[in-house]
C-alpha cells in the first residue's frame, strides 16, 4: 500500500505543474496563499458554529440559522483549501506520504473532523427546538473544534518530522 | 535602538524557554494560526454580507452581533501568539522588509474591519449599507486576503519564521 501510494507522489511531484510550483520563487507562497484563505473561510465558518453548540456566543440566532447562512461560503473555503492543499502536497508528494504528522492530519484526521462537520450540519436545523443546544450538540461541538484544532496541530508538526 | 531593544526581547529568558520547546513554540503556532483563522473567516463573512454576496437572509447588524465576540477572540489569539512568535526571532523579523509590510496591511485591514462593524451595527437593520460602506468592506476583504499573501511571502522570502 505504501509502494503504490509513493508511486503514485512520485508520479504527481514530476508532472509539469508540481515541478512549476516546487521550483518557482512566487508559485509556492501564492499556493500557501490559496490554501490560508481558504482555510481562513473554512475554520472561520466552523469554529463560529462550533462555539455557538457549546452554547458560547449571542444567541440571537439559532445554530440552524447560524449554519444555513454560513453553508455556501463554508464549503466555498473547504473547497479553495483543498485545491491550495492538493497543490501543496503535488509540489513534494514524496516528502508528505513518510511524514507522519501528514499521515495523521490527511488519513486520519481530516476524515473524522469532515464526517463530524456534516452529521452537525445535517442536525443543526433539529438542534434548534430549544434556546439550548442539548447534550449530544455540545458533544458534537466540541469534538468537531478539537479534531479542528488538531489538525492544524498535525499541519504545524509537519515540518518536525521532514526527512532529507 | 529598535534591533537593541529586539535583541534585548529575544533574549528574555521566557522568551527563550519558549521559542527553545518545540512543544510550546508548536501551541504557539497553532494559537496564532486558529487565531488568524477565525478572526478572518469571520471578518470576511460580515464583509460578504455587506456586500450582498452571503447569509442574505439575516440583516448585517444581526451578522456583525452575532460575529462581534468571534472576531475579538481571534484577534486576541493571534495577536498574543504572533508576539510569542515575533520576540523568538525579533531582530530577524524586524529586519524582514515583508514582515514589516504585513504589519502594515494588518493595520490597514483592522481599520477598515472595525469601521465596517461599527458602521454596520449601529445601521437600521433593514435598511441596505450604504455604497460607502460596501467599498469599505471590499477594501477589508482585500486587505485581508492580502495579509494573508504577505504572511506567507515573510517566510519565503526572508526566512523567518
Amino acid at each position: 500500500m505504501t509502494g503504490f501510494f509513493m508511486a503514485f507522489a512520485k508520479w504527481l511531484e514530476h508532472t509539469r505543474w508540481a515541478v512549476a510550483i516546487s521550483t518557482s520563487d512566487w508559485a509556492f507562497p501564492f499556493v500557501q496563499w490559496t490554501h490560508f484563505s481558504g482555510l481562513s473561510l473554512w475554520l472561520g465558518t466552523n469554529l463560529a458554529v462550533d462555539f455557538r453548540l457549546l452554547g458560547i456566543g449571542r444567541k440571537r440566532q439559532s445554530i440552524g440559522e447560524l449554519s444555513s447562512a454560513l453553508i455556501i461560503w463554508n464549503w466555498i473555503g473547504f473547497a479553495i483549501a483543498l485545491s491550495g492543499g492538493f497543490m501543496l502536497f503535488a509540489s513534494s508528494a514524496t516528502h508528505y506520504i513518510p511524514n507522519p504528522a501528514f499521515d495523521l492530519k490527511v488519513g486520519i484526521l481530516i476524515p473524522l473532523a469532515l464526517i463530524l462537520h456534516i452529521v452537525i450540519q445535517a442536525n443543526a436545523r433539529a438542534w434548534t427546538a430549544s434556546p439550548n443546544p442539548p447534550a449530544i450538540a455540545r458533544l458534537a461541538g466540541l469534538l468537531e473544534l478539537l479534531l479542528w484544532l488538531s489538525v492544524v496541530t498535525a499541519a504545524v508538526s509537519i515540518p518536525n518530522f521532514e526527512t532529507h | 535602538m529598535l534591533l537593541h531593544l529586539c535583541e534585548w526581547l529575544e533574549h528574555l529568558p521566557w522568551v527563550v524557554a519558549i521559542s527553545s520547546s518545540v512543544v510550546l513554540s508548536a501551541i504557539v503556532e497553532v494559537a496564532h494560526y486558529a487565531g488568524f483563522f477565525l478572526l478572518v473567516g469571520s471578518i470576511a463573512i460580515l464583509d460578504l454580507r455587506v456586500l450582498g454576496l452571503a447569509a442574505r437572509r439575516e440583516t448585517p447588524a444581526s451578522m456583525a452581533s452575532q460575529l462581534f465576540p468571534w472576531m475579538c477572540t481571534g484577534l486576541v489569539s493571534a495577536f498574543l501568539s504572533g508576539f510569542l512568535m515575533f520576540a523568538g526571532d525579533a531582530s530577524d523579523f524586524a529586519r524582514a522588509k515583508w514582515f514589516g509590510i504585513k504589519m502594515l496591511v494588518i493595520l490597514g485591514a483592522l481599520v477598515a474591519g472595525i469601521t465596517v462593524q461599527w458602521n454596520v451595527s449601529r445601521s437600521d437593520g433593514a435598511a441596505s449599507p450604504s455604497a460607502w460602506i460596501k467599498t469599505v468592506a471590499f477594501l477589508s476583504l482585500a486587505l485581508w486576503i492580502g495579509a494573508i499573501l504577505t504572511a506567507v511571502e515573510v517566510p519565503a522570502i526572508s526566512g523567518v519564521g
